[in-house]
């Protein structure tokens, strides 16, 4: 080996280890201030990843806007830094990325998406007394443990159900009652038996006939039977309540067979506020309606972060607004508790009022943990959009119905 | 094997794993460990019938689910102690491996027959969890969090651990004294030739069904173990495939007829998946998903290609061919 050779490793040697030393040394430069670590816990492998993947998307772009904006300013403006735990759509995933997150000593967790998730997590979380705020899981159950470390930011069963029916109604008695007959089409999971089992009750009451309640498991890979019979019902309005991948076969089955009710009427539905949907089947997807989470249009917020999802080249859902309000919500709290102190933590979200989210929610207030103005709205896909169609407060399109 | 170093060497691996605890402070790890004597508790089960007896089953899962979903209903709804309910729910969960067995066995049904039946039982149930309001439907069922020994919850993870522990040593203990006795020579001998068997007076519809009795209140308690540990239930966490999968998987990885097969495998399978995560989550910082689960699947081809008797077959194999070598 040549001298100049060795020179050459030795300059390579200093200059890496001064490389690997410069993160080391950085924050001493910025102030000192630790970061506050917060966990994010979603579900990026297994069946639910499309929904984990654009939930940890949210909580990136908060994170991001939170320290581009000077960090916790009570903590001397320090940065969040995320712990992204993957879930792997399964709940015994979700506890070891607890454990994970408590071992690497973050002050709260978002996410969960799922409920048997949310549900597991949570409680995992509750040993350590962690801050943990769901962002979508729906089932009652999560708010009604007496946990009071557990915090739902956006609507339950019960509220979405509600909603979906009154709106339903109104929509109905706006078009001078057009629709008479329901068929109701759900997968035979926590949602959708559980949806179909309120809606069969509770339609009647409100001057709708339930023609049938069919059910599909999920996955099923042909919806053919399902559309034959709907065409031999021939309902006014068709209400499923279904994951992604069977609504949009059963969409578009229903579409080359012509099966045209006055409304498709989803609830919670995995498709019909999905993007892709629209932008793959924009014939199926016309003027479908649904019950859902989504970003209140009115907030200038709103179509800034839209924009940040749509930069990187992902579908807008609304896991991204959803979680993106949820580490804004966490943050706020630690802000208020200018502390990193998890009981103090619990404590300010307990009594938050921040309404600084994209939602269309108002003000937060917790009641046992469900932020009490939490709802669904209803959108329609328009002209290849999904506009809002009610409430019609912040509503930016006019309801389509009867579609045919 | 002397009946000293038989029991012995059980003994000293419950022993060894019974001090882990107290060199690591770590929950992570002491929660994926309680996870893996989940899994090896249920491997054991489902070794006895199928490493032992050669009846392969699918449906695992409809003993465990049985198993977890009895603790979590006699508890919830029937306001029993954890403590109580635990011998109750591992009779079920051996009750439903009874009826399953005298009907899949008095039909003579062997091979792919009885594991397609196994497999068609645990689905059954599955569809029955998801909708009978018992089980709370599809909304699934949460034991409440009362951290107390009491309710066969601890606030130390460790004690958990060492319970689940027991639980599988005492597994292990049962399937190596069923090998040495009469029992256990029956039902090898229905494995390697059942008409053989039959042919020498062992009755062979009696010593299956036994067989499947016993296995299925194992891997019953392993149920009952999960539903504690993780305090919900839904159909597909109780009686999903995933279960009859691991339980399965395991002992034909670490070596299905051995007594310790079963715990080799589950530490193999699920070792090699956590460091695959690991390793994989630092190399590409979480930036790949699934990357790891790939390199999982690749690692568990060349192990069941390389090791076709697992690889408690393999050891003895290469100890076989060092030793051929020396002479």
């Amino acid at each position: 080996m040549t001298p100049s050779a060795r020179l050459g490793r030795r300059t390579l040697l200093a200059s890496a280890a001064a490389a690997a030393a410069s993160p080391l040394a950085a924050p001493h430069v910025r102030g000192q201030v630790a970061p506050v670590k917060i966990g994010i816990l979603q579900p990026v492998t297994g069946a639910l990843a499309q929904d984990g993947e654009h939930g940890r998307l949210g909580a990136e772009i908060a994170i991001e806007e939170i320290n581009a904006a000077g960090g916790i300013k009570s903590l001397g403006g320090a940065r969040l830094a995320m712990v992204f735990g993957d879930a792997r759509s399964n709940p015994e995933g979700g506890v070891a990325e607890v454990e994970r997150m408590q071992a690497e000593g973050v002050v709260a967790i978002v996410g969960g998406f799922a409920s048997p998730i949310a549900l597991a997590a949570s409680q995992a979380a509750a040993r350590y007394d962690i801050p943990y705020v769901v962002d979508v899981g729906v089932s009652d159950q999560i708010v009604q443990r007496g946990l009071r470390n557990t915090f739902r930011f956006g609507p339950g069963f019960g509220t979405v159900t509600k909603a979906a029916l009154d709106n339903l109604v109104a929509i109905n008695e706006a078009a001078g009652r057009p629709a008479r007959t329901v068929v109701i089409v759900h997968e035979d999971g926590l949602f959708g038996s559980g949806l179909a089992r309120l809606l069969n009750a509770q339609l009647p009451e409100r001057g709708f006939q339930v023609l049938e309640k069919i059910s599909h498991p999920t996955p099923s890979r042909d919806m053919s039977n399902v559309a034959l019979r709907i065409r031999a019902l021939n309902p006014d309005v068709l209400i499923p309540s279904s994951y992604y991948s069977e609504f949009v076969l059963l969409a578009r089955t229903m579409q080359q067979q012509r099966i045209r009710p006055k409304a498709t009427y989803a609830v919670l539905n995995g498709a019909a506020s999905n993007f892709r949907f629209v932008r793959e089947f924009p014939e199926a997807a016309n003027l479908i309606m649904d019950c859902n989470h989504w970003a209140d249009p009115r907030k200038p917020k709103t179509a800034e972060v839209r924009a940040k999802a749509e930069a990187t080249g992902r579908f807008r859902l609304y896991n991204i607004p959803l979680n993106y309000s949820c580490v804004r919500l966490v943050a706020d709290a630690i802000e208020r508790a200018g502390s990193t102190d998890r009981t103090r933590i619990i404590e300010a979200l307990a009594a938050s009022t921040f309404e600084d989210h994209i939602m269309p929610y108002g003000p937060t207030r917790f009641v046992n943990g469900q932020n009490q103005g939490a709802a669904p709205v209803n959108t329609q896909v328009q002209d290849r959009d999904i506009k809002v169609i009610f409430p019609r407060e912040f509503a930016n399109a006019n309801p389509i119905f009867p579609a045919v | 094997m002397s009946k000293a170093s038989a029991y012995g060497s059980v003994l000293a691996l419950g022993a060894a794993l019974g001090a882990l605890p107290l060199a690591t402070e770590s929950n992570v790890l002491l929660n994926f460990l309680i996870f893996l004597l989940i899994v090896a508790v249920a491997a054991t089960g489902w070794n006895l019938l199928g490493g032992y007896g050669g009846q392969f089953s699918f449906g695992h899962a409809a003993f465990f689910g049985t198993g977890a979903y009895g603790m979590a209903i006699l508890q919830e709804r029937a306001g029993l102690n954890a403590w109580a309910a635990l011998p109750i729910a591992i009779a079920l969960g051996a009750a439903v491996g009874r009826v399953i067995g005298v009907l899949a066995f008095r039909a003579r049904l062997r091979g792919s027959y009885f594991a397609l039946v196994t497999l068609a039982f645990a689905e059954v149930l599955r569809i029955l969890a998801n909708v009978l309001p018992m089980t709370g439907g599809a909304a699934g069922i949460l034991i409440r969090l009362r951290i107390d020994p009491w309710h066969f919850q601890f606030a130390d993870r460790r004690v958990f651990y060492w319970v689940a522990l027991g639980f599988l040593v005492g597994a292990l203990l049962l399937v190596r004294a069923m090998e040495r006795c009469r029992f256990g020579a029956w039902l090898v001998a229905v494995r390697e030739n059942e008409d053989a068997a039959c042919a020498l007076g062992v009755d062979t519809v009696a010593v299956k069904v036994a067989a499947i009795t016993l296995s299925a209140a194992i891997t019953a308690a392993a149920g009952c173990l999960y539903a504690q540990k993780f305090l919900y239930l839904d159909a597909a966490i109780a009686y999903g495939p995933w279960i009859s999968v691991e339980a399965l998987l395991a002992p034909v990885i670490g070596g299905a007829g051995t007594v310790f097969g079963p715990v080799l495998g589950a530490l193999v399978l699920l070792g090699l998946g956590e460091l695959t995560k690991a390793w994989i989550g630092t190399l590409t910082g979480g930036a790949v998903p699934g990357v790891d689960l790939v390199l999982f699947g690749v690692l568990l081809i060349l192990c069941v290609a390389f090791a076709p008797r697992g690889i408690l077959g393999l050891l003895s194999r290469l100890r076989f061919g060092l030793r051929w070598a020396r002479s």
